[in-house]
């Protein structure tokens, strides 16, 4: 008892102790999330604070954080450069891509749903199998496949035909190649979307007496939208990034916004420049992804309130 | 691009573990000189960077050694500038950077002129010391090590375009609308400049007045308005080959000695006759530099890949690279020469070398090259 006695103040204040010492420290919650938040700080964080800082340095200079100058934003939006014509033509291609993916996708991930049965994850597999190669790779087997004497010229030539078309190095195969890459990326949000239908709700309208074109309308479409919408978004912010499709399928017919950001990087060495323009393109894109994402709103469309 | 195969790891992590234990007592004493000794890093040109040559290099020395390669100068130096100094040993770049910028702002230190300038005594005969390009401005220093070179001006598909042809009318090739949609240029826009600014009939290596930068700017929305593509290396021989283009501007043995080395002689680098570079030259040639870069604790293995890169059988690996196949100084060398097949000596046209670079002026810097290069960008995106 004498030890008990004795060891009990002790342990109290070696409880007390612990107990500030939990206040102290973070809630586990918070302990399991530092190893995350610290990759996010270095990875992610640390590579944009130092591109927001150059982006206000003296122009050709590695002066980051040591200058402050709003003449690399200046010569941006100088009415006589012409970055305009680029960022016209990564945005142009970029809706131009989400359009025509919207309609390609539509009938391939209803199909997914709907009609391809127990073949639907076959189908699927072999949308995603192309991932597993670079990107690069798969743009050149293109311009083999287009180029004079290549693939389909070659084929065509041989069953004596006149030959393939000119297509490569124009906007229009740049267009090709961007479709081409991204159709994955809102084939599967959108096949998810269609998921969501509830085909009961359809079963009810049909018995109703609603058409096909009023069904697809009020019920599948609307309802489909979250997946739909996500499927755009996702597929505009990686288009307006696009640089390979017009580099290799499109022999720089056209320059795209994010191959002015990597000639500022290089050849040009003018890193205050690219750091400025690389944060008007991603504010811009910020900007607009906020404003989808405001619009949509998830819970309402899943009918949660 | 670094290359560390799993043996080069494997047998630097042995040799680093034996360094520290015979090293054990001094470590801490040597602890700078211990930790570089067997680590070798390069900033190079596509080349250096191969298994071919860095093997056996690693095999000898036990070291660790990484070679990174990018594709235009001013990247590399920046590196330097940028603080990268303390991690490079070597750098390797076209001939004017050593002299006339990186020794004068420290970016790179003298070698041991009487250990090296020796091998430059068996090099070609345009090498002979005091090689210009290796040496201080004021030609006390010798300041780097030359190997590779070649002339560096168009490549034409001699199927299309006689080689006679291309060399009588010189630049003016890509003045002629008839030919506007049948060449295309290479990605690489510092030699771009250079061209432009002689396709429009002006020497590009002098301060350009602002007519003359007028003029520049009209004939870069020009040319770069008739060009079918613009791009790679790969992609250039890939539409010379099937047909798509008949000429591509910037390029040389450089680009063109790989297709040729493929079975494509028809395809050849050409130096034209003419041009408004001094002496009435038309041409331009490269002499790549590599010097041992002002590293504080520069590894001891620098000096070594040097004298390594000299030897015959090495030198004559360095010339077929993966990738690029070009003229190595150590040619001079009958050693080194007689390495050379006949096959490897038509691809890199060896027959007109040297009256090809005899047409040329060597390369250099464009004093308003900024201001150039952002007009010829703005010229670009009109193209669409």
């Amino acid at each position: 008892m004498a030890d008990l006695a004795i060891a009990s103040p002790s342990e109290a204040a070696a409880e007390s102790a612990a107990q500030l010492r939990r206040g102290r420290m973070l809630s586990v919650g918070a302990r399991c999330a530092l190893p995350v938040a610290i990759l996010l700080g270095i990875g992610f964080l640390a590579p944009l604070v130092a591109i927001f800082g150059y982006a206000f340095a003296t122009p050709r200079s590695f002066d980051v954080f040591a200058s402050f100058t709003l003449a690399n934003f200046a010569t941006l939006f100088d009415t006589s450069n012409t970055v305009w014509l680029s960022f016209f033509w990564s945005c142009g291609l970029a809706l131009l891509t989400v359009a025509i993916l919207a309609v390609v996708a539509y009938p391939i991930a209803y199909g997914l749903n709907l009609v391809f049965g127990r073949w639907s994850a076959l189908i699927s597999v072999l949308f995603v199998f192309p991932l597993f190669v670079s990107e690069n790779v798969r743009l050149y087997g293109w311009v083999l496949f287009f180029i004079k004497s290549g693939v389909l010229d070659g084929t065509l030539k041989w069953l004596g035909l006149p030959g393939g078309p000119e297509v490569l190095y124009t906007p229009g195969i740049t267009l090709f190649g961007m479709v081409y890459t991204y159709l994955p990326f809102m084939l599967f949000p959108m096949t998810l979307g269609l998921a969501l239908v509830p085909r009961d709700l359809v079963d009810a309208a049909r018995d109703l007496g609603a058409g096909r074109l009023f069904i697809w309308r009020e019920i599948e479409l609307p309802l489909a939208m979250p997946g739909i919408l996500i499927g755009m978004l996702l597929t505009f912010v990686l288009a307006i990034g696009a640089t390979a499709e017009a580099k290799i399928l499109g022999g720089q017919s056209i320059i795209v916004i994010s191959h002015d950001i990597e000639i500022a990087f290089t050849y040009s060495q003018n890193w205050p420049l690219g750091s400025a323009l690389a944060v008007v393109v991603t504010f811009f894109i910020g900007a607009l992804t906020l404003f989808a994402l405001s619009k949509l709103d998830l819970d309402r469309m899943l009918g949660r309130r | 691009m670094a290359h560390i195969s799993r043996r080069s790891v494997l047998q630097g992590m042995g040799a680093g573990v034996a360094a520290l234990a015979a090293a054990g007592p001094l470590f801490n004493a040597n602890k700078a000189f211990a930790a570089r000794e067997k680590e070798l890093n390069i900033l190079c040109w596509e080349g250096y960077n191969s298994a071919q040559v860095l093997d056996p290099f690693r095999s000898q020395t036990g070291a660790t050694v990484k070679a990174e390669s990018l594709t235009n100068d001013p990247t590399m130096i920046n590196r330097l500038r940028a603080g990268e100094i303390n991690t490079w040993d070597l750098i390797n770049v076209n001939n004017p950077w050593a002299r006339k910028v990186m020794l004068p702002e420290k970016l790179i230190k003298p070698l041991p002129k009487a250990e090296f300038e020796p091998f430059f005594e068996t090099m070609l005969p345009m090498f002979k010391p005091p090689y210009k390009w290796a040496m201080s401005e004021d030609g006390a220093e010798l300041i780097g090590m030359a190997q590779r070179f070649g002339p560096y001006s168009y490549v034409v598909n001699t199927d299309k375009i006689s080689r006679k042809t291309a060399e009588d009318t010189g630049w003016d090739l890509f003045n002629d609308p008839a030919l506007a949609g049948k060449y295309g240029i290479l990605e690489s826009d510092d030699w771009n400049v250079f061209n432009i600014f002689i396709i429009a009939g002006i020497d590009p290596f002098k301060v350009h007045t602002p007519d003359e930068m007028a003029t520049f700017e009209e004939t870069a929305k020009k040319v770069f308005k008739g060009a079918k593509l613009i791009g790679d290396i790969a992609s250039m021989n890939q539409a010379l080959i099937s047909g798509e283009i008949d000429l591509h501007m910037t390029g040389g043995t450089y680009s063109v000695s790989p297709a040729r080395a493929d079975g494509h002689p028809n395809l050849r680098g050409i130096t034209p006759l003419k041009g408004p570079l001094p002496g009435g030259k038309g041409g331009i040639a490269w002499i790549e530099i590599t010097s041992t870069v002002n590293n504080p604790n520069l590894s001891p293995l620098a000096l070594d890949f040097l004298k390594y890169v000299q030897a015959p059988d090495v030198a004559h690996k360095v010339a077929f690279a993966e990738g690029t196949f070009n003229p190595v100084s150590q040619m001079g060398n009958k050693a080194c020469f007689d390495l050379f097949t006949k096959d490897e000596l038509d691809a890199i046209q060896w027959d007109s070398l040297q009256e090809e670079m005899d047409r040329s002026a060597e390369y250099d810097i464009v004093p308003d090259y900024d201001k150039a290069l952002d007009l010829m960008n703005a010229a670009k995106r009109l193209r669409g």
